[in-house]
Parts: structure tokens; C-alpha cells; sequence
């Protein structure tokens, strides 16, 4: 079909104005403001507040929980949220190695944008966090990484009624969100199963009770004391049904046995679904394996370093030891924060493979959660 | 090590593209990228069970092997096309409407599509077979442009292609009327405007009809493994051609030399890169606003003449049931208040007015994209305004999950699928989110919105009055070719040979 266009009463005026989009281009240009370009932008400066990045805190204050567990509050240069129940990367030099572990914040969403303040609360449990107990003192610096995880209430998905259960140190994320509730930072009603061995064990105490009443319930339980106003043993279908009842979605943070027991109580009570049930996922640790050492040849940029890598510990763990600076979240293997390019080599990995479809396929790991069955060349990117 | 023929600064489509383009140009390339990860918004994400598609609702204008479209022959000619497993789209798209009330499934094939036209229409079939006669010769036009890199003789362009310069200062709906189009056949031919990000009254006729013919002839397509897949099969071509890729390595600075060219890179830490060839695969604001020291007054005046064009926002849903168990019958839809772009367009000005929104459910393109008994949904939409920076940090979390709830109810609403208590994973990206990944100011995600004096047409015809600085050229979104999967690809085609052969003439 021949068919020509025409819009003006003579075709040539259809030509004519296309001719002028160039001039009519150039004008808009010359008409413009010469004032400077913005440096940023309103949506851009929240999003720094929402994501500040990496940064160097100062720790101000450190407060003893229990016997093994401190509260370690650090000043940022800036103010951020985040939201209740996620964790950050605690980072130092230790020696001759870079030391990084993800803990959850034990402070309020509030504090971080109000005070700019941060705390997590750790228990003595391995290397760092026994470092930590024993040599940080205030005004030391550390890096502090952004808050991260999706251990975190979200409005859609999850009932209004959430059953916290929180096995010994993995209170934290639930004291956050309590003070959240409290704050009104967060909208949900919470009743709070916190298993420990005894009542001496239990952080936060003091503060929990003063926030129970109205939407936050706490009940203790305790699985090596019987004593009035607690309960005895662990978190069972029973005691589930006790405090809760109807709809509720359940968060668990605390060891993988407690998670172990815990499942096998809700599927007594039918709930299963992964949509009800959350956890927070735990570090990856070392495998028992016959010891070995092999070579790993790491890429950072165009430098390239030989180091030694245990068969035992995760390629991240032997980045780490040599010193090297490289990313690292969540070690657990979920969050890709140290997607890294294999270049040789064969590996194991811990638990799940979490990695995206794509990765799998053009040979992308990540080093949290892998371990070296050969010598190894990975691509790793820098974290400066 | 520090000196390179060419830095190409982020890995986003047009960056990646712009990259292999140099490299087989036999230049020495470093391409650095801010972020872990390649392919800018290109890319893919877990939440529990579910791997999500970031941004890619299909990738159009592929084809089948043997009848491939321009996008297919440019990953043919990058190397990438048998990198990547490619699964088809079935249908164009569904658009439901409120005013007016409209509910219908557009096929993908001119034919099928005209016909279906009709029979929603009656009398439609005359000015539908005017419109893509017209836009067969708009793709063709630019085909030659391209090839030309923008250097066109008009009178050439005059007898063969005579009636994409006769379109080519038009909007869309001056020449739907033009066409005596029905009015209704126009609400539905103009269903991807929001794609593009302008309303029908300011957007380029010709920039609208190539995109719909491209869609439309070739069908679209997906990467089996999302669009992650596309970006990591670039990275492959671009180690296997000999280039370096440096992540977590955002360029800072651009050094300029006496003679406002390009000198050299600094990349955070301070660390200098020496090169005099720059493709920049971000936003001129960023890179005049930040990134430069010295920018002439004219470069200042251009880039401040300029539009943002639409901030996203996206919803992503992993459900605990399938589609077919929640009703959900197909795979692209398009809800709308009205069909009158201008008026959708000032309601996703405002949070509390916006609710438009382009839905995809990947389960209905490729079943197996979740595990079995579940499916995945994102659902997108624009802002024509900077109402996201009114947003207080404290207030987020809450907005955030008021537009997503708004989002379930509006395609509860409209097709009567229940999805809301089936949500087992929910993640959403606000303007915050995309300002953060990609650095674009107020979390843009279409570069500048193809107005009438700065659309298509023009971008292409001022490609050599664009390039201001020597040595710095620009790819993706922001740049010649405007926003989408496609045209960041094309960009980053154009500009990485063009680079090539600047590098060449500097001998």
C-alpha cells in the first residue's frame, strides 16, 4: 500500500517542521538556566540516610548484659534508619587479619536517625566476638556496614501478631523491634518467647519487662531454672498455643537446633509455610574436613595475591586471615554482598546454594559460603 | 597498568554493550562499575524461594532465530546471543481500563494484532494498517541513522524514508488523529506510553511507532534466568575479548586537560586512570554536576534544559500459589485510571493519586521461573514528579508499603484475582532504591522523558552537536537512543563505535 502522510494542508509544511526540530532543539538548550548543575538531589541525600554504605564509627559506650554478653553502642558521622530486627557487619583489624561478623542491632530505628547512634549486642561465641568482649573499649573505630537482611516485619506479608521466638543472643533483633513498636517506628503487636538456660542469662531484662503491656508480651523461658513467673523447658507447641492463638506469623532468631525443635513444635500446630514462618539465618562455620591447605590465587582489580586457604574455612575466612580487604554481609551465603568470579578451581558450599540462577551458570560463587576442594583463582571486588 | 585506550564508567546495558563494541574495535578497555554487580538495573535478586526480575518486562524486537529483529542482530554481532537461553512472550499485552472501560488482550504479530484491533474496534483496520506502514519505515529510517551514526543527508532521507520525516516532528496522538484513528482504537493502540514515560501529547510519534513495531512483529522475549543472565553473558564476551571489569570501583572524576577533553579518570581512593576516551553510562547530570571540574556554560545550559523523565517504583511478590490457582491469565498487563495519558500522566505526579501500573507474571512467559505450586509477580509504575523527595526517612517504610498495598488493590480490583494473602515474599523498589543502585538523580529510571523538542528525532539528528567535551561520549538511558532494555543496548552499540573511531583518528 502507498500511502503518504500528511497532516498540514500542504505536505511540505509536515518536511518543514521536521527541519525545525534541530533549531527548535538548540534554542531549548541556549534558553536554559547556566546556573551549576545540582551536586545531588532531595530523593538521593533520604537514600543516603537509608543506605549510608560502609563508614567508620566510634565506640561510645559498652554496656555488660550478662555474664558473656555486652551491649556495644557506636556514634556514626551521619544520621540512617533502618528497619527493626535487620543487623549489620561489624568490622576491625585484628592482628594481621581484617575481622567482619554480621550482628543484629540491638538499638531502635529512631536512635539511628535521631542520635545517630547504632548498638549491637553480642555474646562471647568465637573469635571476634570474644576479641570484642575483652579488648574494645570506648573511642576505639570500627566500620560499620549498612543495615541489612530481610529479618524484618513487613506489613502485606505478615499477620499484625508476630510470635518473636528468640533463642539466647538472638534476642537482639527482637529488642530492636520491640523498642520500635514502642517508638512507632513499627506496627505490629508481639508476643515474645525468649528461651535461656537460666534467668541469669537473660539481656535485656530490665528493658523488656518496662516495655511489655499493650502490644509487646514477653515470656521467659527457661530451660535450666524452674522458678515462678517463667516458664520452664523450651519453646514447645504447648507453650506456642499458651501466648498465641489465630493468625500470627512467627520470627525466629537464635542456634539451628533451636530452629530444629522449634519446626518440628509447628508443624504439630500446622504451621509450616514459609510465608509464616521466618528466620534469620546464621553464619556459615567451618566444616569437618581433613585439614588441607591449598593455594588461592585472589584477583582484587589488577592486583593479584597468593594466599593460603584451609579446607576447612571459607574462602572468605582465608581472604580475611591474609588481610585482604574484600566484601562481606552476611555469611551466610544469602545476601551476594561478595559475588565473586571463579576462575579455577572446584569448591563446596555450605548448606543451601543461595546464589542467583545465572551465577550458577557462568561460574560466580560466593566466598562466605564456600570452600576450597582445590587449589583455587577467584576475581573478588574490592571493598575499599 | 593505569592507562587504557578507553574507560567505559558503569556497567549497565549501554556500558556493557559500549564495551564489547571497543574491545572488538581492538581498543584497551577498563570498565569500572560502582556497584558488585553488572547490568545496572539489568539484573536479578533472591528473597527466600524466589529469584526476581529486577526491571526486564520482556525484551522486544528479538525474533526467532533466521528472523531475528535489530536487538537480536546486535547480540549476534556482540557475541551474546547463544550466551543466553531465550524464552518468548505469548501475548503483547492485556490493558484494563477504567475510563474508559476497557479489558482486552492485544496479540503479538501486525496481523494478529490489526485483527484483534478490529474486532475491539470495528473500523479500525484502515488506519491500524496507515500506522504500522508508518512505523515499518520509522524503524527502517533509524536503522539507516544508526548506521550512519546520525550523519544523514535530508534529501535522502526525504525520498526514501518521506514519510518518518513527515511524522517526525508530530505526537503520537497528532498523527493517530491525523490517521482518522477511532478514538478507542487509539486508547488501546497507546497502551505502552507508559513504557516510554510520556504522555501521547508530548511523545514523539516516530520514538512511539518504532517501539510498538518492534514489539509488535517480532514478539518479545525473556532470558530464561532473568535479565542477570543477559548482563553476566556480556561480562563473559567482555573477559573472553580481553577486557578488565573492576566492581566496587565507582569512577569520582573525570580529569580534564587544556583542552576540555578528556585526560584521564579518578576513582575513589584517589587511584588515576590515564585514558582520552570516556563512555559514560550516566546521566549527564551527574557527570557535569559532580564528575567534571570545568564544564563550558553551553553544556551547563543543555543539560539544565533538560527533563527527568519518570522515577520508579516497583513491587515484587513471590506467591505461595499459582498463577492459574489465583486467576492470573497472563503474563503483561497495563492498568489504568483512564486511557487519556495526559491525565494518567499529571495523576503519577502524587503518591496518593498514582496507582497506574504495568504488571508482569513471568509464570505465564516461563512456568518454571518459580518452584512449583508458586509464582511471581512485579508490578511497576512511574512518578512524573520528585513527590518521592518529600518523603521523610522516618516515613518510608510506611509509604512505601501504602503504594504497594495500593498496588494489590488496584489488581484485585481489576481482575478480580486474589493475591494479597498469598504474598510469601515481598520486596519493593521506591526512587530511593534505584537512586541509590544507579546513582540517577531523584531515582529516575528512564534518563530524560522524550518531550516533543527533545525526543528521538532530534537526539538522533544532534548526535554530533551532543558531543561536547573530546573524548566524552554517553550510553544507556540518559543518552541518544533514550530509556528501555533496547535502546540502552543501541546506545552503547553507537557510542562504543564511535569511540572506537575517534580512538582510530587520534591514530
Amino acid at each position: 500500500m502507498a500511502y503518504k502522510f500528511k497532516r498540514q494542508i500542504f505536505g511540505f509544511m509536515d518536511l518543514l517542521r521536521f527541519k525545525k526540530m534541530v533549531p527548535k532543539r538548540e534554542q531549548k538548550f541556549a534558553e536554559a538556566s547556566a546556573k551549576p548543575l545540582p551536586a545531588t538531589y532531595r530523593v538521593n541525600e533520604t537514600a543516603k540516610i537509608l543506605h549510608p554504605g560502609s563508614r567508620e564509627v566510634v565506640l561510645e559506650e559498652i554496656v555488660l548484659r550478662t555474664a558473656d554478653t555486652k551491649t556495644y553502642l557506636f556514634k556514626a558521622p551521619s544520621p540512617s534508619i533502618f528497619r527493626a530486627g535487620q543487623y549489620a557487619s561489624l568490622s576491625c583489624r585484628v592482628g594481621d587479619s581484617i575481622v567482619n561478623r554480621p550482628y543484629a542491632i540491638s538499638s531502635s530505628p529512631l536512635q539511628a536517625l535521631n542520635e545517630n547512634k547504632i548498638a549491637v549486642t553480642v555474646k562471647k561465641a568465637g573469635f571476634f566476638s570474644d576479641w570484642l568482649f575483652d579488648n574494645a573499649k570506648v573511642g576505639d573505630k570500627f566500620t560499620l556496614g549498612d543495615a541489612s537482611g530481610d529479618f524484618f516485619h513487613d506489613a502485606i506479608r505478615d499477620s499484625k501478631h508476630v510470635v518473636g521466638i528468640a533463642g539466647g543472643s538472638g534476642i537482639t533483633p527482637f529488642f530492636s523491634m520491640a523498642q520500635a513498636i514502642a517508638e512507632g517506628s513499627e506496627d505490629f503487636d508481639l508476643t515474645l518467647l525468649y528461651g535461656a538456660r537460666t534467668e541469669q542469662d537473660l539481656a535485656f531484662r530490665k528493658e523488656l519487662d518496662a516495655l511489655s503491656g499493650g502490644r509487646i508480651k514477653v515470656v521467659y523461658v527457661l530451660s535450666d531454672e524452674q522458678k515462678d513467673g517463667f516458664e520452664h523447658g523450651f519453646v514447645t507447641a504447648d507453650l506456642i498455643g499458651k501466648y498465641a492463638s489465630g493468625d500470627f506469623t512467627v520470627m525466629m532468631c537464635g542456634p539451628q537446633a533451636m530452629y530444629d525443635f522449634v519446626g518440628k513444635e509447628l508443624a504439630k500446630m500446622g504451621v509450616t509455610s514459609p510465608k509464616r514462618v521466618r528466620k534469620e539465618a546464621n553464619c556459615v562455620g567451618v566444616r569437618d574436613v581433613k585439614p588441607q591447605t591449598f593455594a588461592l590465587k585472589v584477583r582484587l582489580r589488577d592486583e593479584v595475591f597468593d594466599v593460603k586457604a584451609d579446607s576447612r574455612e571459607t574462602l572468605l575466612v582465608a581472604m580475611e586471615r591474609a588481610g585482604l580487604k574484600v566484601p562481606s554481609r552476611c555469611r551466610a551465603g544469602g545476601c551476594g554482598f561478595c559475588h565473586s568470579r571463579l576462575i579455577s578451581g572446584t569448591y563446596s558450599i555450605a548448606g543451601a546454594d543461595k546464589r542467583r540462577l545465572a551465577d550458577v551458570k557462568f561460574g560466580y560463587i560466593h566466598p562466605c559460603c564456600t570452600y576450597p576442594d582445590s587449589d583455587m583463582e577467584i576475581d573478588v571486588p574490592p571493598q575499599d | 597498568m593505569d592507562r587504557y585506550d578507553a574507560v567505559v564508567i558503569g556497567a549497565g546495558n549501554g556500558g556493557l554493550a559500549a564495551t564489547i563494541r571497543l574491545l572488538q574495535g581492538g581498543a584497551k578497555v577498563l570498565l569500572v562499575e560502582k556497584h558488585n554487580l553488572p547490568g545496572g538495573f539489568a539484573t536479578s535478586f533472591r528473597r527466600g524461594r524466589f529469584e526476581f526480575e529486577a526491571s526486564l518486562h520482556e525484551l522486544n524486537d528479538f525474533g526467532p532465530e533466521g528472523n531475528g529483529g535489530d536487538v537480536r542482530r546486535l547480540f549476534d554481532e556482540l557475541g551474546v546471543t547463544d550466551k543466553v537461553e531465550w524464552v518468548p512472550i505469548p501475548d503483547a499485552y492485556r490493558l484494563i481500563s477504567k475510563d474508559p472501560s476497557i479489558d482486552v488482550v492485544m496479540p503479538f504479530g501486525i496481523d494478529n494484532f490489526i485483527n484483534a484491533m478490529e474486532k475491539a474496534v470495528p473500523g479500525s483496520r484502515p488506519s491500524m494498517e496507515k500506522f504500522f506502514l508508518l512505523a515499518d519505515q520509522t524503524r527502517k529510517a533509524q536503522a539507516y541513522t544508526n548506521s550512519r551514526n546520525g550523519v544523514v543527508e535530508s534529501s535522502y532521507m526525504v525520498k526514501n524514508f518521506g514519510n518518518y520525516v513527515r511524522t517526525g516532528s508530530y505526537s503520537v496522538n497528532e498523527v493517530l488523529e491525523s490517521l482518522k484513528m477511532p478514538q478507542r482504537a487509539r486508547d488501546i493502540l497507546n497502551a505502552y506510553w507508559c513504557y516510554l514515560g510520556a504522555h501521547c501529547d508530548d511523545l514523539s510519534f516516530t520514538h512511539y511507532a518504532s517501539m510498538v513495531i518492534r514489539y509488535i512483529s517480532r514478539g518479545a522475549m525473556m532470558p530464561k534466568m532473568r535479565s542477570h543472565e543477559i548482563s553476566l553473558a556480556m561480562c563473559e564476551r567482555i573477559y573472553e575479548l580481553g577486557g578488565d571489569i573492576w566492581f566496587n570501583t565507582e569512577a569520582v572524576k573525570i580529569v580534564t586537560g587544556k583542552d576540555g577533553g578528556v585526560e584521564g579518570v579518578v576513582l575513589k581512593g584517589g587511584r588515576e586512570i590515564k585514558t582520552r576516551h570516556v563512555i559514560a553510562n550516566c546521566s549527564p547530570h551527574v557527570v557535569y554536576g559532580k564528575m567534571m571540574d570545568k564544564v563550558p556554560e553551553d553544556v551547563v545550559r543543555a543539560t539544565n534544559a533538560r527533563k527527568f523523565a519518570g522515577r520508579g517504583f516497583c513491587m515484587f511478590l513471590g506467591l505461595n500459589k499459582t498463577a492459574d490457582e489465583l486467576g492470573i491469565a497472563n503474563h503483561n498487563y497495563f492498568l489504568y485510571d483512564t486511557c487519556d495519558s495526559v491525565k494518567q500522566y499529571e495523576m503519577m505526579k502524587s503518591i496518593d493519586t498514582n496507582a497506574a501500573q504495568a504488571t508482569v507474571c513471568l509464570n505465564r512467559a516461563y512456568p518454571e521461573c518459580s518452584p512449583p505450586g508458586t509464582s511471581m509477580m512485579y508490578f511497576t509504575t512511574l512518578y512524573m514528579s520528585d513527590a518521592w523527595g518529600d518523603v521523610k526517612p522516618q516515613d518510608y517504610a510506611k509509604t512505601k508499603e501504602k503504594v504497594a498495598s495500593m498496588m494489590i488493590d488496584r489488581f484485585e480490583q481489576y481482575t478480580g484475582s486474589k493475591i494479597r494473602d498469598s504474598v510469601e515474599e515481598i520486596s519493593v523498589a521506591t526512587p530511593m532504591t534505584y537512586a541509590r543502585y544507579c546513582g540517577h538523580p531523584e531515582g529516575g529510571i528512564y534518563g530524560y522523558e522524550s518531550q516533543y523538542w527533545d525526543g528521538l528525532n532530534p537526539r538522533l539528528q544532534m548526535m554530533a552537536q551532543d558531543h561536547k567535551t573530546r573524548g566524552l561520549r554517553f550510553a544507556g538511558g540518559y543518552s541518544m537512543r533514550l530509556s528501555g532494555y533496547s535502546s540502552a543496548y543501541f546506545s552503547g552499540d553507537i557510542t562504543g563505535r564511535q569511540t572506537v573511531g575517534d580512538i582510530k583518528r587520534e591514530g
